[in-house]
């Protein structure tokens, strides 16, 4: 209970100058581009209003659209997929491991270094092996060289090595958040249910799977506000090519609006954006509410 | 999520011989993680210091013949090393700064006062939390252009600002939330106002998540580089990200100073790792939180 009697002068001084900061560079921006996207405009002539053209464009004769949206999507789920391996790690380090903060923290390296290092890094790696790439000399090696792939400028396989670099980036997070949350699992628990007679896996699949339900929402979240910030890894690793093949929501958005100067219909780009994520962030929730109800 | 639990939960299980198999295989699985997680960034370093013609012989893994400290001299003359590090170490502390100071007082508001639209106010926030910063680029090119300051590092730290205080102050209010009445109760009685329950009694106690948000916030924006390439363009005004991305795309045959740029880049966040490995982790976790 709130117990502060205050004045409205006293209120607004607390709270007006973040609220505004706030609503003005979040809200107003998130407006100004549903307006925006009713025009035809490239930023600096005359705007023209037509409506909810640019929608009907974008969703129905965009050739890259649904393609982008499937990456987004893709990116997410492979993000996802990554919980249990990290989880399984988790489970590891916790029970088996005697100082297992090293490797924790060893893991999380990737995590904290910026998505151009990362995406350079790995433009490096995935280079042919004549440019010195990393990936293709250590296939030549092993004598499997016929393996080699033009890893980022192949349109079949571009998609898949971005992917891969956000599994190995993001892989220390997954396996910092699950390790957290089963150390916050009472041990009085498993002690309980050794007398009962579940110890080991079975111990696992009873108590810290159930218990970990929160985490698993954390993670996803997680997984799924990866799969945007993918976009700045795209930006800085293919910018969307070889063609539209690696093209996420994010890249088309940009390459529509801050590169070709179509700023109607990047906004309405931007608009679907917003409403894929909150629709995403309402049906995560839902969801786990589901199964926290279930569970606990 | 409890911050202050580092006992381990798990029951150790104490070695025994039937398990040496499934514990030498487990040492395999976590060994082969550390290789893949540390062993590209140790492959980086390498690279760094190696000439082009041992870079283009395939011998990934030998060591240079002669280190090339050269290839970091050149990066740091042919790239502004330092002034993306000094314009990087400026956004990053103004917004830092920024966020603790407005996001405190609002917490502070929400978490205390009493009065109708506390909840309201909150709601806002987290609604803020699931708007992507991507959504807003354009549009905010176009509202600063209009208010001139595209192409200033205001145009950065304002939005900067904005996007990290809902975490902020999910984490602030709620650790506000949790320190008891009495306090101020006392402190009423004591004759202090509001400005001073909350300078002397509220922030002190409030340094620990403050510290989390400190964090966060400097992971977030020291990496930042979508905002930055697009509403910057002066050279001399770049941050660092940004920077490493033009040094990399302009010297793009010079293999060996490319490393040592990537390194000079990571440098930072990683000298910063190495002292705050345990606080950073754990900001780390409580800013995954949101949503």
């Amino acid at each position: 209970m709130n117990v502060l009697k205050v004045s409205k002068l006293t209120i607004a001084l607390f709270v007006l100058p973040c609220l505004l900061l706030y609503v003005c560079l979040v809200f107003v921006p998130i407006i100004v581009s549903l307006y925006t996207s009713t025009l035809e405009w490239n930023g600096i002539g005359e705007s023209k209003f037509i409506g909810l053209d640019n929608f009907n464009k974008l969703l129905f004769h965009d050739a890259v659209f649904w393609p982008a949206v499937r990456h987004t999507l893709m990116f997410a789920v492979f993000s996802m997929l990554e919980i249990p391996i990290a989880l399984f790690v988790a489970i590891l380090l916790s029970r088996f491991v005697k100082k297992p903060n090293f490797l924790v923290s060893s893991y999380f390296m990737p995590v904290i270094l910026s998505v151009v290092i990362i995406g350079q890094l790995w433009k490096t790696i995935y280079n042919p092996a004549s440019m010195g790439g990393m990936l293709n000399q250590v296939l030549d090696w092993v004598g499997l060289g016929s393996w080699s792939q033009q890893w980022l400028t192949d349109p079949d396989i571009a998609m898949y090595s971005l992917y891969f670099v956000a599994l190995w980036q993001y892989l220390g997070y997954h396996t910092l958040i699950q390790f957290t949350g089963i150390q916050n699992i009472p041990s009085d628990i498993y002690e309980a249910a050794k007398i009962d007679g579940a110890e080991g896996l079975k111990a696992d699949w009873h108590i810290t799977l159930p218990m970990n339900v929160p985490i698993f929402k954390i993670s996803i979240v997680l997984a799924f506000i990866g799969s945007l910030q993918s976009f700045d890894m795209i930006m800085v690793m293919t910018g969307g090519g070889p063609g539209n093949a690696t093209d996420v929501i994010a890249t088309h958005m940009y390459r529509m609006s801050i590169l070709s100067m179509k700023y109607g219909y990047g906004s309405a780009i931007a608009a679907i954006l917003v409403v894929v994520c909150l629709v995403a962030t309402v049906v995560i929730n839902y969801g786990f509410n589901r199964l926290e109800r279930k569970y606990t | 999520m409890s911050q202050s639990t580092t006992t381990a939960a798990l029951p150790r299980i104490k070695p025994q011989r039937k398990f040496s198999i499934g514990k030498t295989l487990m040492w395999i699985l976590l060994s082969i993680l550390i290789v893949t997680q540390l062993y590209p960034l140790l492959w980086l370093a390498i690279y760094s210091l190696k000439t082009n013609e041992e870079i283009l012989s395939g011998q990934f893994f030998a060591l240079p013949h002669v280190p090339q400290w050269s290839n970091y001299s050149s990066a740091m003359e042919s790239g502004n090393y330092v002034k993306y590090l000094l314009n990087s170490l400026k956004v990053t502390l103004i917004t830092m700064v920024g966020v603790l100071f407005l996001s405190s007082l609002v917490s502070f508001a929400i978490s205390r006062f009493k009065w109708k639209y506390g909840q309201a106010v909150m709601v806002l926030f987290l609604i803020g939390m699931m708007i992507p910063m991507q959504a807003t680029l354009l549009p905010l090119m176009i509202i600063f252009k209009n208010i001139h300051i595209l192409n200033t590092h205001w145009s950065l730290i304002l939005p900067y600002i904005a996007f990290q205080t809902p975490i902020a102050v999910f984490i602030l209010s709620g650790f506000m939330k949790s320190i008891p009445n009495e306090i101020e109760e006392s402190a009423i009685v004591d004759g202090a106002d509001v400005f001073r329950i909350f300078w002397s009694i509220i922030l002190p106690v409030s340094v620990p998540p403050m510290m989390t948000v400190c964090i966060l916030t400097f992971i977030n924006i020291w990496n930042e580089y979508i905002l930055a390439a697009t509403f910057i363009s002066t050279e001399r005004l770049k941050t660092l990200p940004f920077g490493v991305y033009s040094f990399v795309s302009q010297y793009s045959v010079n293999y060996g100073a490319i490393g040592a740029f990537l390194v000079l880049g990571a440098l930072p966040v990683i000298i910063i790792y190495f002292l705050l490995a345990d606080k950073i982790t754990k900001g780390m976790v409580a800013g995954a939180v949101k949503g």
